[in-house]
């Protein structure tokens, strides 16, 4: 499953850079999000309560940035467990453009999906995904805005 | 005597036997919601079980952690393979000759494979408990295709010793199962070496899923005061099963009781052993009280005995004529994890090699390799008789590939290579002696019936007309002439897990005369009660609505096989006829001596015997059955019981032909079924109702299977198609109306001349609904497209011709 899509956040880069770097951005604008820990700068332990058509599940996992791109691009690869509800694991890579003061974002994704997510969400993860990944950028652009406004 | 006078033609319909459609006697408790199935069942103390399943297609169990669902209220205990290994019961024999992992030892090959097993007070906690199991895996890489399986270094089955033979032979790779042979491979080559005229093609039936609406369950029992497991499942064969269970637990086989309720559908998925019933048993012996076990869909769909799975590579020989000449077929067998493929012993590609089809061809070699890969075990006959739909849909594809070939008419070359009734007996190049047929007076019904002629003509006028650009609709005609093997079987050359194929019936007459018979088998929605009570009513002379049927409780019923495969007609309805006719014999005995004349001085006449040359003087069965309690006869014991086991001498081989004609929209994909014409042969017809009904319920499952069925997997190995939402199951809205019709060319070495139907429909009607697509498509150069055509490859194949312009 691939994802792509742009976002324009009303912040300078390098806001919008930090904030995908503080753990307390990232659990506010994560969608389900329970708890965040910055193990240290290239790693985070995560839990996520995510619903996706029938399965209703905690996901706990663990995410590693690689800012070797910084400010420019950013990237990061992950995966999560469910227990009986399954598991997934991917990556992204996000890469900031300024002008004018603005940020646009760009974000490709790709994602693996197994156990019963794939099974019974099957047509409805791509859609999930989509909505999921939206939402979390949609609401960065709100943090970012907020704070620096 | 034996004119038809309407008294006695009164007499015959009295007795509702052969040749009646008599009534479903159990569908008045079934459409009264009265049927009582394993489910309904409540034992009080009654415990529930549920299965932790990997959510990966193949990983390495690194560790459980069963404390949180320990901690859980109501949890009573959580199973693991750790917990089973002392008894030696963490792995089970299959039905294969291999041995598959009851919970998971070390690894995981499949995705849903059991991991541990949760005892709890009742079904939710047990629900809850299985989320609260923690398992860590370390994902390895995963196989689901049986062709790169064979290639790859990942060895799939590291308890196999890779250098020591199968239960088959020996094994060419680490993750090959057998390579099974039948017919002369150097004449075969030989053949085609010279042929005219050869065609090729790679056939695919893909994998699909019986799905029976209700799914495999079971209560086990052990009363540990009296020592004695009973064990409620939904067992389509509860004789072999207490006999499985004996051997893998150690109980004694008269300690065990195995019961099949009411079984709502099975189609072969209830044949096999499941991990659910071996830890259902465990269970209920280690807390002592009962524990239930019932799947949910998804779990059925994912983890029990899938179908089909074959990759059948062909070639067909024949004359410029289109004479055949020689057949030759390598199939790549997809097992999944475990071979757990339910096929009689000698069989591990079943009655594959009946892929000769109704052709006579002289020369023919079939080869089948078995494969592990890391999809669910199993490998059942899905409403037909062990591989049999495979071998009818290759065969059938085949002809139609070479009528393409040698731009043939395909009814005309069918009709041209078909075995002469002349010919029956007919010994097979693969091995077979068909018992009975007549090809072609079945074909040109047929082809009559549906105006084969005029709708050639329509089809190539519509061909015309949409190269006119006036329509964007095709037509398919979807021809197929099917021959079965059922009845299985003889015991020289059949047996399960060492037990002989044959079956089994008790009867015992009641001096009022009326009657209880018990067979071997079990029936899940075929009306055994109703067609065996038939048999017997003609044999006996008892009205069919006197006689009790009883099956599926191995403490009462007499051994038996049970009922798949279409055998319990053939076999079961053998052993009723045989029971009976020994009934007769005593009661002939009985009636001489009541009528003060000698044996030979009387003969059975519908319900009674009569003195020869003076109909008038006569004892009725209900009279005779009286005096066989109430009088102290000479010679003969009182009483009046007989019981049969049938081996039968050979397979019967029912046959039909089969023609749908299909609409096919090239934008949309999607098709409508405009006519399905069904002639059966089934030999001696027993009950045309239940014929019709079984026909009808075969056509809708073959049209499920070829339109759009199927259990597929992504490369992880993921179950995609496991729920009905994704599984298609035809309703009403989805199911053409069908015509059935029928010719009776009946078995000669049957008692009774009947064959068996239950698995025609579906290994005939697959090929019509499937040739109708390609036959569609023929005038635009399609020659094989794989199953299943859903709209998407529908749409896909006219995209591939260049039709969407």
């Amino acid at each position: 499953m691939e994802l792509y899509d742009q976002v324009t956040i009303n912040a300078p880069k390098e806001h919008v850079y930090a904030a995908l770097n503080d753990p307390e951005i990232l659990r506010q604008c994560i969608p389900g999000c329970e708890e965040l820990i910055k193990k240290s700068d290239a790693e985070l332990e995560a839990r996520v309560l995510l619903k996706i058509g029938p399965v209703k599940a905690r996901f706990s996992g663990t995410v590693e940035l690689d800012t070797s791109g910084a400010p420019d691009a950013f990237s990061l690869t992950g995966q999560g467990n469910g227990g009986a509800a399954g598991h997934a694991r991917g990556g992204a890579d996000v890469t900031l453009v300024e002008s004018d003061g603005k940020t646009v974002l760009t974000y490709q994704a790709k994602a693996e999906i197994g156990g019963k997510l794939a099974q019974l969400g099957s047509r409805l993860i791509q859609g999930t995904a989509k909505k999921l990944a939206a939402s979390f950028f949609q609401k960065l652009a709100e943090v970012v805005d907020s704070v620096d406004a | 005597m034996n004119d038809m006078t309407p008294e006695r033609e009164e007499r015959v319909a009295g007795l509702k036997g052969l040749g009646c459609s008599r009534k479903r006697v159990e569908d008045a408790r079934f459409t009264q919601g009265k049927g009582n199935y394993v489910d309904d069942l409540k034992l009080p103390g009654m415990l529930h079980g549920d299965f932790v399943r990997s959510p990966y297609a193949h990983a390495r169990v690194k560790s459980i952690n069963t404390e949180a669902a320990m901690a859980l209220d109501g949890v009573v205990a959580v199973l693991t393979a750790a917990d089973l290994a002392p008894l030696g019961l963490h792995w089970m024999p299959t039905l294969a000759g291999d041995k598959q992992m009851v919970l998971a030892d070390g690894k995981v090959l499949f995705q849903g494979q059991e991991v541990a097993y949760v005892i709890a007070r009742d079904r939710y906690v047990a629900a809850d408990a299985v989320e609260l199991v923690e398992v860590e895996y370390e994902e390895l890489p995963v196989l689901t295709d049986p062709f790169e399986a064979l290639k790859s270094d990942v060895v799939l089955r590291e308890d196999l010793d890779p250098a020591a033979p199968g239960a088959h032979g020996p094994r060419k790779h680490h993750n090959h199962i057998f390579t099974w042979e039948a017919g002369d491979k150097t004449a075969t080559e030989q053949v085609f070496a010279e042929a005219d005229v050869v065609a090729e093609e790679m056939i695919y039936y893909h994998r699909t899923h019986p799905c029976p609406l209700e799914t495999c369950g079971c209560v086990a029992s052990m009363d540990k005061v009296n020592g004695k497991l009973t064990l409620w499942g939904t067992f389509q064969a509860p004789h072999a099963i207490r006999t499985v269970v004996s051997l893998i637990s150690g109980i004694e086989e008269h300690n065990i009781r195995v019961i099949s309720p009411d079984i709502g559908g099975g189609f072969g998925n209830k044949v096999g052993a499941y991990a659910g019933y071996v830890c259902s048993v465990v269970a209920s012996i280690v807390t002592g009280q009962p524990v239930k076990w019932v799947e949910d869909r998804m779990e059925n769909l994912m983890t029990t005995a899938f179908a089909r799975d074959y990759w059948m590579q062909g070639k067909i020989a024949a004359t410029k004529e289109g004479k055949i000449t020689g057949l030759w077929c390598h199939t790549t067998a997809d097992h999944g994890g475990f071979d757990a493929c339910a096929d009689p012993t000698k069989f591990p590609a079943g009655f594959m090699n009946i892929c000769t089809g109704s052709y006579d061809i002289p020369t023919a070699y079939l080869a089948v390799d078995g494969v592990y890969t890391n999809k669910a075990p199993g490998g059942v006959a899905y409403r037909c008789s062990f591989r049999v739909t495979e071998a009818a849909y290759f065969i059938e594809r085949m002809i139609e590939v070479l009528a393409i070939e040698l731009k043939m008419d395909a009814a005309e070359l069918r009709r041209i290579n078909f075995i002469r009734k002349d010919q029956f007996p007919y010994q097979s190049a693969l091995g077979w002696e068909y018992d009975s047929g007549d090809y072609h007076t079945a074909w040109d019904k047929a082809l009559t019936a549906v105006g084969y002629d005029a709708l050639r003509k329509e089809q190539a006028e519509r061909v015309e007309a949409f190269k006119r650009g006036e329509t964007r609709k095709l037509l398919g005609i979807g021809l197929t002439h099917f021959t079965e093997i059922v009845g299985a079987g003889p015991v020289k050359n059949c047996d399960i897990l060492g037990l002989g194929m044959f079956d089994s019936c008790e009867i015992r007459i009641h001096p009022t005369g009326s009657a209880i018979a018990r067979l071997g088998t079990i029936s899940q929605g075929q009306g055994h009660a109703t067609t065996f009570a038939q048999i017997l009513a003609s044999e006996i002379g008892i009205p069919a609505d006197s006689i009790t049927i009883e099956e599926g409780d191995t403490d009462t019923a007499p051994y038996g096989l049970g009922t798949y495969g279409s055998r319990s007609t053939p076999v079961a309805g053998a052993a009723s006829a045989m029971a009976g006719r020994k009934i007769r014999a005593k009661a002939q005995m009985i009636a001489a001596y009541l009528l003060e004349v000698h044996d030979d001085d009387v003969e059975f006449d519908v319900d009674r015997f009569v003195v020869k040359g003076a109909p008038e003087r006569f004892k009725t069965m209900k009279e005779i059955a009286f005096a066989a309690y109430n009088q102290a006869i000479p010679g003969i014991e009182p009483g009046l019981e007989a019981v049969s086991y049938y081996d039968p001498p050979n397979m019967t081989y029912p046959f039909g032909a089969y023609i749908c004609v299909m609409e096919i929209d090239v934008d949309t994909g999607e098709h409508q079924i405009r006519q399905f014409y069904a002639l059966d042969d089934c030999g001696t017809r027993i009950n045309p109702m239940i014929i019709e009904g079984q026909v009808h319920g075969g056509l809708t499952e073959a049209l499920a299977i070829a339109m759009g069925q199927e259990i597929a997997y992504d490369d992880m190995g993921n179950c995609k198609t496991g729920t009905l939402m994704d599984f298609f199951l035809p309703t009403a809205w989805e199911t053409p109306h069908y015509t059935t019709d029928h010719t009776v060319t009946p078995s000669p070495h049957h008692p009774i001349g009947a064959k068996g139907v239950g698995e025609s429909p579906n290994v005939g009607g697959v090929p019509a609904f499937s040739n109708a697509v390609h036959d569609a498509f023929r005038a635009f150069g399609l020659r094989q497209s794989h199953m299943p055509h859903d709209h998407w490859r529908i749409w896909k194949i006219a995209d591939d011709l260049g039709l969407h312009g």
